[in-house]
C-alpha cells in the first residue's frame, strides 16, 4: 500500500525515464486490451504492480465474458530495455479520482515517468475500407508541437454535449497535467460493425504511432497478417451476402444507414466473422 | 484537498443556509433565489476532484483546455444582525448510480460544509429538500419542517403554511429525508448544531417528473426569509412557476381521464388535519399512487 492508495508492487521497476501506455479493457474494437497485450508479448512487459479493485468496481459478483468468470484488473507491466511502462485496466465504475490518481502515483513514484499515452476508440459510421486518421489531444502545448512530424489530426475541436460526460482518458490527462506529466490521448476511429468486436487496421494505427514516437523497432509482420486476413473475411462477407455489400457500398459514398439498417449490418458481420472463429 | 476559501469574511453570528439538487430541485431553487436576491458573494468552495465526475471537456485545436465539475460553492451576505452564509451544491456526490448522496463521500461533503460553518461560527443551519405529497399541483404547497432537537419545535409551530411529521396523517412524527439534504441535518446534530430541515411538498404524481417545481420552493422561502426575517421579493418564483404550471397541465390533459378523476379529487386534501377525517380514505390513496404509478410505467415502456 502507497498513502493510503490500494496499490500494491510486487517489485520495483528498473526505470528512470519512462512513457506509460494505458489501454482500458473494454474498448470499443477491443483496442486499449489489443494494443496493451500487443506491446506485453513484443517486447516482455513483466508485472510489477497492479491496483486493488474494491473501491473502484461493483464487487456484487463476478462478469462472465466468453464462458469464462472476470474479475477487474488493473495491472502494470514495465518494459525496462524501452523505458516503457504499460497500464491495462478495466474502467473504474467509481471513485474515479481516487483510482487515476493512484495510476499516476505508480507512473511518477515509481517509473519516473515523464510521459503519458492513454489510447482512445471511437466509434465511426464509416467503412472498413476508409483509412483510419489517429485523432490526437494533449495536455499541454508543448505536447502537441513534439508531435507535430506523427502522422496525427492535432487540431481537433470539442466541447461536452448536452447529456454527456467527459470521457475517463480527459479525466486523466487533466490530473497528469496538474502534475506537470505532458500528456497525449490517441483516438481511433471504429467502424460501428466491428466496435463489439477487433479492428487490426486499428490497433496498427495505434502502435505504428507509438512505435515510431518510443523508439521500439516492432516488427509488424503478424499484425499486417491479421489485417489482411479481416480484410478477406469483409470481403468474403460482402460477396456472399449483397445487404453487407449494399451497407458497406453505401458507407463508401458517405451515406448514412438508418438505425436499423445499423443494427442491421451489425449483426450480419458480427455473425460472419462469429463463425470464421 | 477539500475547502478552498477565497476570502475569509467577518461575519457576524451568522447562520448557514445550504442546498443541494433533489426531487423538483425545490431545496436548490429556494436557497439559490435567495442568494441571488440577496446578492450574496462568493467566498469559496469544496474541491471537486474526489466528489465529482467532470461534468464537461473543452478541447480547442487539439489541446484540453478546460476541464469543468459540478460546483459546490459558499457564499456570504452580511445583513444586520443576521449574517448568511449560502452553500450551494449544483450536485449530490452520488456513488454506484444511485440518484443521491450516501455513506462515506456524502458524511465527508457535508463534515466540509460544517467545517465552514464552524469557522465562522454559525449558530444554525438550514437544509432544504421536498415532501412528497398527497396533493394536487394546483394547490399551495405546505413546507414539512424537520428540526434535529426538540426545543425548535415550539419555533417552527409558529411558521405559516407549516407542519410538523406528527401533523402528517398517517405518519406518527416519522419518516426519512433522503440524500444530502437530510443527512447534513444529521452530521449538524452530531457535531453540536442545531438545524432545521424545510421541505416544500411535491404532487406524488410529479415526483418523477422531469421539471423543477417553484410553487414548493416559493413556499419554503415564505417559511425560510420569515424565519430570517428578510423581505424577499418572490415574482421570479412565481413567473417561473406560471411556465411549469403550463407544462404540468399539458401533461395532465394526457393523464388517462380515469386517473385523472382519482387524481382531482386531490384538491381536496392539502389541507386536511389529522384529526379530521380524510377524504380520501387509506385505500383511495393506495389505489391512486398505484395508478399513477401504472400509467408512468406503460409511458415509459412506450418509450
Amino acid at each position: 500500500m502507497n498513502q493510503g492508495y490500494p496499490i500494491t508492487i510486487y517489485q520495483e521497476p528498473d526505470l528512470h525515464q519512462s512513457s506509460l501506455v494505458l489501454g482500458w479493457s473494454e474498448d470499443a474494437g477491443d483496442l486499449g486490451r489489443k494494443v496493451t497485450d500487443y506491446l506485453n508479448l513484443k517486447l516482455k512487459g513483466q508485472e510489477f504492480a497492479e491496483i486493488e479493485p474494491d473501491d473502484f468496481f461493483p464487487m456484487g459478483g463476478v462478469a462472465i465474458k466468453d464462458n469464462i468468470a472476470r474479475f477487474p484488473e488493473s495491472k502494470f507491466y514495465a518494459c525496462s530495455e524501452h523505458e516503457l511502462v504499460i497500464c491495462q485496466s478495466d474502467s473504474p465504475g467509481a471513485e474515479w479520482y481516487k483510482f487515476l490518481s493512484s495510476v499516476l502515483d505508480v507512473a511518477e513514484r515509481h517509473c519516473l515517468v515523464k510521459e503519458l499515452y492513454v489510447i482512445g476508440a471511437m466509434v465511426s459510421f464509416s467503412a472498413h475500407t476508409t483509412p483510419r486518421q489517429s485523432l490526437a489531444v494533449v495536455n499541454l502545448p508543448e505536447m502537441k508541437e513534439i508531435l507535430s512530424q506523427y502522422d496525427l489530426n492535432r487540431d481537433m475541436d470539442y466541447q461536452t454535449q448536452p447529456g454527456e460526460r467527459p470521457t475517463l482518458n480527459s479525466f486523466l490527462l487533466w490530473l497528469a497535467r496538474e502534475r506537470n506529466i505532458p500528456g497525449v490521448s490517441v483516438w481511433v476511429p471504429i467502424p460501428f460493425y466491428l466496435a463489439a468486436m477487433e479492428d487490426a487496421q486499428a490497433e496498427k494505427k495505434v502502435l505504428g504511432f507509438l512505435n515510431e514516437r518510443l523508439g521500439l523497432r516492432i516488427d509488424f509482420c503478424d499484425l499486417d497478417q491479421e489485417i489482411r486476413r479481416q480484410d478477406e473475411q469483409l470481403a468474403l462477407a460482402r460477396s456472399r451476402f449483397p445487404e453487407i455489400d449494399d451497407y458497406i457500398n453505401r458507407l463508401e459514398s458517405n451515406l448514412l444507414l438508418s438505425q436499423e439498417e445499423n443494427g442491421e449490418l451489425i449483426k450480419k458481420i458480427e455473425e460472419f466473422l462469429g463463425e470464421g472463429d | 484537498m477539500g475547502i478552498r476559501l477565497h476570502q475569509e469574511p467577518q461575519l457576524e453570528n451568522p447562520i448557514l443556509v445550504a442546498s443541494w439538487p433533489g426531487i423538483g430541485n425545490i431545496g436548490i431553487i429556494a436557497v439559490d433565489t435567495l442568494r441571488g436576491k440577496l446578492e450574496a458573494e462568493e467566498f469559496g468552495e469544496i474541491e471537486p476532484q474526489e466528489f465529482f465526475y467532470p461534468k464537461r471537456v473543452l478541447i480547442r485545436k487539439g489541446v484540453l483546455e478546460c476541464l469543468e465539475f459540478p460546483s459546490s460553492k459558499f457564499y456570504f451576505k452580511k445583513i444586520r444582525g443576521t449574517d448568511i452564509i449560502f452553500f450551494v451544491g449544483e450536485e449530490q456526490p452520488t456513488e454506484g448510480g444511485r440518484m443521491y448522496a450516501e455513506g462515506r463521500k456524502a458524511c465527508r461533503m457535508a463534515g466540509l460544509v460544517l467545517d465552514v460553518a464552524e469557522k465562522f461560527k454559525c449558530r444554525r443551519v438550514y437544509t432544504s429538500g421536498a415532501a412528497v405529497a398527497l396533493i394536487h399541483h394546483t394547490t399551495k404547497p405546505r413546507v414539512w419542517a424537520v428540526p434535529n432537537a426538540g426545543s425548535l419545535i415550539s419555533e417552527i409551530k409558529a411558521y405559516q403554511n407549516t407542519v410538523l411529521m406528527s401533523d402528517i396523517e398517517g405518519r406518527g412524527g416519522h419518516g426519512n429525508i433522503t440524500g444530502l439534504n437530510g443527512l447534513l441535518l444529521g452530521v449538524a446534530k452530531k457535531r453540536g448544531f442545531e438545524a432545521i430541515c424545510l421541505m416544500g411538498e411535491i404532487p406524488v404524481y410529479l415526483q418523477g417528473f422531469p421539471l423543477s417545481y417553484p410553487k414548493a420552493s416559493k413556499s419554503v422561502l415564505e417559511v425560510l426569509s420569515h424565519s430570517l426575517k428578510i423581505e424577499v421579493n418572490l415574482d421570479t418564483l412565481d413567473e417561473l412557476d406560471q411556465k411549469v404550471q403550463q407544462r404540468i397541465e399539458e401533461f395532465y390533459q394526457q393523464v388517462p381521464l380515469e386517473i385523472r378523476a382519482q387524481l382531482d379529487r386531490l384538491k381536496r386534501v392539502a389541507y386536511a388535519q389529522p384529526a379530521e377525517p380524510g377524504p380520501i380514505t387509506e385505500e383511495e390513496e393506495k389505489r391512486i399512487v398505484e395508478d399513477v404509478e401504472k400509467f408512468f410505467k406503460k409511458r415509459g415502456e412506450g418509450g
